[in-house]
């Protein structure tokens, strides 16, 4: 969703936009779902690091990830049947212990935040809104930030497929319960998905995540009330019937569109139910007030291991960002341009708070418009494409803090093709691709204007030395456009963009969230209006090859054949960025799918001296 | 005097006719879709016919506006496109005050700065120190707030930890001392230069020179018939500059994180949170209304010589 569209992710927009806002005012002020377009700039340069960084080849891709998250949950299903029963107990008797013996439990964590755009989890396709709901709300899968095992079950406690992988079967925990203290069961899961699917709750990306299963698109369309292909088969066990067998279904469950919600809650809230929301997560909302304070407190009644915390409160009012973490009024923060020097110099005690963040799954691009002249020629988008150094880019102008992208597919995502050949840097080939290309005649270009989000006025200076090759190399001259992030989408939506600056990062652990809704010829966000039967036909078989190994290899496949039609420029993957976080704070993680986990963060207490 | 403010009044909802019909047309012709934005990047098209249907946006122009002002008459200003559900009024009411606040501490800065030192400098004309007080002040007023504001944090909130460094809890706390000077000090400037050309003017009548001939005191003098007199031309302006300082509050507002209404008016803009930035004109032109109907009335409490006629 828009947190696709977020350039560094999840991570640098919420916590650090106000971060950089503070000194250049207006323009970076935190807007979940406008500024995510901004944060390119806004990532890369307050939370800099001039360390190199790693060989893409370093992550191992996880090809069998979801395989593996199966069988996981398979084994899980038959280890912890009745283990959990007994567990629970346990549990239950050595909670209260727990509460006063664990010292990591107790305090307040505060950062700086933006008004999310909405808390309810069907709406939710904002970074911002997506960080809270997850912390609130939880569903049948959750993702980790482990690499080798994205995601695991959360509500659920197994889960079995059949053999035509059509039909999946869940089994709840035994026990859990909502933040009000009723039960959940499967029911609840159907009532919710339902609702998500009702024309009137209105969200805009449900059929992306559940239209999969049978009968949730009739009621998107307004034609029903109730989805056939899901069925409550008793309090724990929930059947789901999807349309075709598609392996990365699991994944998606880990979005919050397909979480569970409280029904009596929603139909005694109205339309602001969502200001007393009842979940299933870690947390719960203490408070909210907009454009002040959001406050999350521990949900006494979470499944699984409390969280340490006992409240997370968001600063939603925003100010200056460092001075206030210097005064101890937050935890954490992002590094605004102005402090980097001081704060990185080893010399300052502050120095020692700084922390290495592990780079984002997200990919930034310039995306050509293939129905657009002079994009509409293979040859003529290669030759861009082979006169770009980005490896002198990413070290000259970007001191290293990004590496150098070559596919859709960023390293360490599932998926990810070491072995991709690039359209890598070479003037030659690059002037070749040029006079093969009906473009080749100066003359008989049409006017080119690269078009990107943001309200600073003159485009980045990568942007700009990525300019300066084209003309350099290749006589090619463009112009640059900046609008603001509604008209940019609009315009992008529209096709009416000839070139633009864009960057995705994945919704779900698979590579599905990546190849196929970029660039399947009737995908509804495939703003390149790339389109090649070839690519449909692999990404059609990858959809539903049911062998974990041979599906990434489609996906490569398929990815490679789009790299070389050069829809885009691949410009960076990630950033690799640096944060502040006081030294009180431990295990403070910034996962590279997006959310906080702040159920794992605890504090060290006050010592007496 | 009733009479007149209650034709002043009359006319405040045809002002808010006018500019809302202004900046309403403005929002339609402004590219960019509320519908798109709140759907989100990924959205199917159905999807956003779905939301622009429920927000009535496929209506013609004329049709959304006659319903938009029909229901502001009844004192429904609409819902908020980005925080769903929320009423506008309810949404802007928590935030307005805390601007009212801020911009009312500041004027009192402003004014508590700017009409005695303009004063002073008048009745010090000819010495280096009125040069010497208008260059200064010219200074401070050509400063940047943004700018100004960070310098201040650093100096009291940073190195010398006397006032937190963001937030606001009414305009009697510490926190309000900063923003106060902020956005209050630069305006003393323009006050200033008022108040010591009146007084220059003042200085120069004859009845000034008759008190002195009469033998009444310096002080006397001074309070009773130049200070008094000098302030007249003042009020005139008082009226705009209220309605102005809103305006400059935005970027006090981002830098020292007061949850005042600037920032939920840029973020509406951004979003194209169309009932937000209406409700907020219509607002702004009532009050606009008001304090010049208060600066009128302060006129006439001042000078007798002027009557209001209705």
């Amino acid at each position: 969703m828009v947190r696709n569209l977020l350039i560094a992710g999840v991570v640098l927009t919420t916590v650090f936009a106000i971060a950089c806002a503070s000194p250049e005012a207006p323009t970076a002020t935190p807007m979940p779902a406008t500024s995510t377009p901004i944060p390119p700039t806004v990532a890369l340069q307050p939370t800099a690091t001039s360390e190199p960084t790693e060989e893409p080849s370093s992550v191992a891709p996880t090809a069998t990830a979801i395989a593996e998250a199966t069988a996981e949950a398979k084994a899980q299903a038959t280890a912890s049947a009745e283990e959990t029963a007994t567990a629970m107990q346990q549990a239950a008797e050595e909670e209260e212990e727990e509460i006063d013996f664990d010292p990591r439990r107790g305090g307040v964590f505060r950062l700086l935040g933006s008004d999310p755009t909405t808390l309810d989890p069907a709406l939710t396709t904002d970074s911002t809104s997506y960080d809270i709901v997850l912390e609130i709300f939880g569903g049948l899968m959750r993702l980790t930030d482990d690499p080798n095992e994205p995601i695991v079950l959360d509500l659920a406690e197994s889960f079995t497929v059949s053999s035509d992988g059509t039909v999946y079967r869940f089994v709840l925990r035994e026990g859990i319960e909502f933040s009000d203290g009723s039960p959940v069961t499967a029911s609840d899961f159907k009532w919710s998905w339902e609702r998500a699917a009702l024309p009137d709750t209105g969200s805009p990306i449900v059929k992306e995540f559940l239209g999969d299963i049978v009968g949730i698109n009739d009621i998107v369309d307004g034609n029903a009330t109730s989805a056939d292909g899901i069925t409550v088969i008793d309090d724990q066990t929930l059947e789901v019937k999807i349309d075709r067998p598609k392996p990365y279904f699991i994944a998606k469950l880990t979005y919050p569109v397909t979480f569970v919600v409280n029904q009596e809650n929603i139909e005694t809230g109205g339309e602001l139910w969502t200001d007393n929301p009842i979940g299933t997560g870690p947390f719960v909302l203490k408070s909210y007030e907009i454009g002040v304070s959001l406050v999350l407190e521990r949900n006494e009644k979470y499944w699984d291991t409390q969280a340490y915390l006992d409240e997370v409160q968001f600063n939603l009012a925003g100010g200056s960002a460092m001075a206030m973490y210097e005064n101890d009024e937050l935890d954490i923060t992002g590094i605004p341009t102005s402090a980097y020097e001081r704060v990185t110099d080893p010399n300052e005690p502050i120095s020692r708070e700084v922390v290495d963040v592990p780079p984002a799954f997200v990919t930034s691009y310039i995306g050509f418009n293939v129905e657009e002249p002079p994009f509409d020629d293979v040859h003529f988008r290669r030759a861009l494409n082979h006169a770009v150094n980005k490896e002198l880019i990413a070290e000259a102008v970007l001191q290293n803090r990004v590496r150098p992208a070559y596919g859709p597919i960023p390293p360490g995502f599932i998926g990810f093709n070491p072995d991709l050949e690039p359209l890598g840097f070479d003037v030659e080939k690059a002037v070749e691709e040029l006079n093969m290309s009906k473009y080749a005649d100066p003359d008989s270009r049409p006017r080119i204007v690269l078009t990107a989000p943001g309200t600073g006025g003159s485009p980045p200076t990568w942007l700009q030395a990525v300019a300066d090759m084209w003309a350099r190399n290749l006589g090619v001259e463009i112009e640059f456009q900046e609008v603001e992030w509604a008209t940019f989408l609009e315009e992008v939506d529209n096709y009416r963009l000839q070139a633009f600056r864009l960057a995705w990062s994945p919704d779900y652990p698979d590579p599905h969230t990546f190849v196929d809704v970029l660039f399947r010829s009737d995908s509804t966000i495939n703003q390149t209006q790339y389109s090649n039967a070839e690519v449909d036909a692999l990404l059609d078989e990858a959809t539903t090859e049911p062998d974990p190994a041979k599906r990434i290899q489609l996906y490569q496949q398929a990815e490679q054949i789009i790299v070389d039609e050069a829809s885009w420029l691949p410009m960076w993957w990630g950033a690799e960025g640096k944060i502040l976080v006081k030294s009180h704070v431990n295990d403070f993680r910034l996962p590279p799918l997006g959310g906080y986990f702040f159920k794992d963060v605890w504090l060290d207490k006050e010592v007496d001296f | 005097m009733l009479i007149y403010m209650s034709r002043r009044l009359l006319w405040t909802p045809v002002l808010m006719f006018v500019a809302g019909l202004f900046v309403f047309w403005l929002a339609s012709c402004t590219p960019g879709d509320p519908a798109e934005l709140m759907a989100g990047q990924r959205a199917d098209p159905e999807a956003i016919e779905r939301i622009r249907d429920r927000l009535g946006l496929n209506d013609p122009f004329m049709v959304q506006y006659t319903r938009y002002i029909a229901d502001a008459l009844k004192g429904d200003f609409g819902e908020s496109y980005r925080y769903r559900g929320r009423d506008v009024l309810e949404l802007l009411g928590p935030k307005l005050r805390v601007s009212l606040e801020l911009n009312i501490v500041s004027y009192v800065v402003t004014l508590a700065i700017g009409l005695p030192l303009g004063f002073w400098t008048a009745m010090r004309q000819g010495t280096w120190k009125d040069p010497t007080t208008t260059t200064f002040m010219l200074l401070v007023y050509a400063m940047p707030v943004f700018f100004t504001a960070p310098f201040l944090i650093l100096v009291f909130a940073s190195w010398l930890d006397w006032i937190p460094v963001s937030g606001w809890s009414g305009m009697f706390s510490t926190q309000a001392i900063l923003p106060a000077f902020t956005l209050g000090v630069p305006g003393a400037f323009v006050f200033m230069r008022f108040m010591r050309a009146s007084t220059l003017d003042v200085l120069g009548q004859e009845y000034v020179r008759t008190a002195h001939g009469k033998g009444m005191g310096q002080m006397t003098v001074n309070r009773r018939h130049i200070a008094r007199n000098a302030l007249l031309p003042i009020i005139t302006i008082l009226g705009f500059s209220l309605a102005g300082l809103f305006g400059g509050s935005l970027v006090v507002e981002l830098i020292y994180g007061i949850p005042g209404v600037s920032r939920l008016l840029l973020e509406a803009v951004f979003q194209r949170d169309y009932p937000v930035i209406m409700g907020m004109t219509l607002l702004g032109a009532t009050m606009l209304a008001i304090a010049n109907m208060v600066a009128d009335i302060m006129y006439s409490v001042i000078d007798p010589r002027i009557r209001l006629r209705a």
